[in-house]
């Protein structure tokens, strides 16, 4: 019999707040956190909002380690040291061999690229920071969450653009149930509000000028966040093992490509994931109370996952509440699926669906009960989380009550 | 021995460590500044320019030969005579 892979802690920062339970208040209350983008030097951008960490919170984190570690990695050890503290689990007293890591990043560090192509180039300096290459790369993320938390057992990055926290999530659940791992600190994480970052995504003319209106008629694109989300998640038996409280489980996993276009989405592929999802939950449609959606506020992104859901959960779609908490986080890349994870844990053992925010005007072509503007009271047994990619790279997660 | 050169190299290091430490002199370890190896690394190489020097040191072999602050100001001290001699 396979390992059932719980939760038992989580950790969160983004433009929402700096611990999971402030985003989930306000995810709640569905407050938007987009706005206007300050402490960024964003030069001639035309794009000028997104949803950024305003301030730091206290963390209390050595000089040493802060100086070799790029925004995308502090943000990430700030969520997982959180995620950890909730769930109680210490290094020393279980096996730090067994306890691993695995953090999805869509962009990496993109900080320590600007700083020293600017100083380089515009500048005159002659050689790069000396911490260029290690604050860079994308699986230093992973890396620093296990030297902040002591984890020795299996530990990588996971990067597959929008859909890398969900990806990461999968291969978590993977080290547990394949018993090389009895915990793992997973999630997502990502600093893209910077200058270059920005240029490019802006050339992609998808960003949204003003906010981000998920499934609304008047959509207009999506706007970039940046964050980090993280859970610990362990076996069942490691959980109850050591009397620790169980906040929900990752009762499946369903991955899939579409293989068509690097940045056009198919219906076949998104609906073939969370077909596979359901089956490896044991889950049936009607089973599910809540989908967290992509939903990034795109034309095509928001009707192409309508499609998607319509064909895989038939009649019960229209039954099934469904929300884009992007409307409010904004689109965090690499930390999205980890934020949204965050929403479906609080909305199982709060029997509360968080909304979409800044939702105006019904689209035919979105016809779902996407809970526009104001939180709803429903018993959530179970919950969807759909993450698609650049790259037609899509994974989706079920979570359910323990 | 608080020579022009190491009293630079000290007020470097100082500026990089965490502020209201202990005293640092040339006697310091190397390992009790709490400064990553890297970022000591790089206190040297800020000294190129300073010194119109070229600073050939592998990061590896420096610190496998450097042990304390006195070392460092040694080395650099030597590579300055390099370039003069």
């Amino acid at each position: 019999m396979r390992q059932r892979v719980v939760i038992t802690g989580i950790g969160g920062i983004c433009g929402l707040g700096t611990d999971a339970a402030a985003i989930w208040e306000a995810m709640r209350a569905g407050r938007s956190a987009i706005g206007p983008i300050e402490n960024v030097e964003l030069h001639e951008l035309k794009v000028r909002v997104g949803s950024q960490v305003k301030a730091l919170p206290e963390h209390g984190i050595d000089r040493k380690q802060l100086v070799s570690m790029d925004r995308f990695s502090l943000l990430a050890v700030i969520a997982a040291r959180e995620a950890m503290a909730q769930a109680g689990l210490q290094p020393g007293q279980t096996n730090e061999w067994r306890m691993g890591a695995t953090v999805g990043v869509g962009v990496c560090g993109w900080e320590a690229i600007e700083e020293n192509y600017r100083a380089l180039l515009l500048e005159g300096r002659n050689r790069a920071g000396i911490f260029t290459v290690p604050k860079v790369m994308p699986g230093a993320a992973a890396g620093q969450v296990s030297m902040a938390l002591g984890l020795r057992g299996p530990v990588f990055g996971v990067p597959s653009a929008c859909s890398s926290a969900n990806h990461a999530f999968a291969a978590a659940v993977d080290q547990i149930r394949l018993g090389r791992a009895d915990a793992m600190l997973a999630g997502g994480t990502d600093a893209p509000l910077i200058w270059g970052v920005l240029k490019a995504w802006e050339a992609l003319r998808v960003l949204a000028p003003e906010t981000c209106r998920p499934f609304s008629a008047d959509r207009q694109g999506l706007v970039l966040g940046e964050g980090a989300g993280m859970a610990v998640l362990e076996s069942y038996e490691h959980a109850r093992a050591r009397g620790a409280e169980i906040l929900g489980e990752i009762a499946g996993v369903g991955l899939s490509a579409d293989a068509s276009d690097i940045v056009a989405p198919t219906v076949e592929g998104p609906e073939a994931a969370i077909r596979a999802c359901l089956a490896d939950a044991g889950l049936n449609p009607e089973d599910v109370d809540y989908l967290n959606a992509h939903g990034t506020g795109t034309k095509a992104n928001d009707q192409i996952e309508t499609a998607a859901v319509k064909r895989a959960f038939g009649e019960h779609a229209y039954r099934l509440s469904v929300s884009s908490t992007k409307s409010m986080h904004a689109h965090c890349l690499g930390a999205s699926g980890a934020l949204e994870m965050i929403a479906c844990v609080m909305a199982i053992r709060e029997g509360l669906v968080p909304p979409t925010a800044n939702w105006r005007e019904p689209d035919p072509e979105c016809d779902l009960d996407v809970t526009p503007n104001v939180a709803r009271e429903r018993p959530v047994r179970a919950a969807l989380s759909n993450a698609f990619a650049f790259g037609g790279t899509n994974a989706v997660l079920a979570f359910r009550r323990v | 021995m608080a020579d022009e050169l190491a009293r630079q190299i000290i007020d470097n290091i100082k500026a990089h460590a965490e502020p209201g430490g202990e005293e640092i002199t040339t006697n310091t370890e190397l390992t009790a500044l709490g400064i990553h190896s890297l970022e000591l690394t790089e206190i040297i190489f800020d000294l190129e320019e300073a010194y119109g020097i070229e600073i050939e040191m592998n990061t590896v072999d420096a610190w496998s030969n450097l042990k304390n602050v006195g070392d460092m100001v040694e080395a650099v001290r030597g590579l300055i005579a390099a370039k003069k001699a």
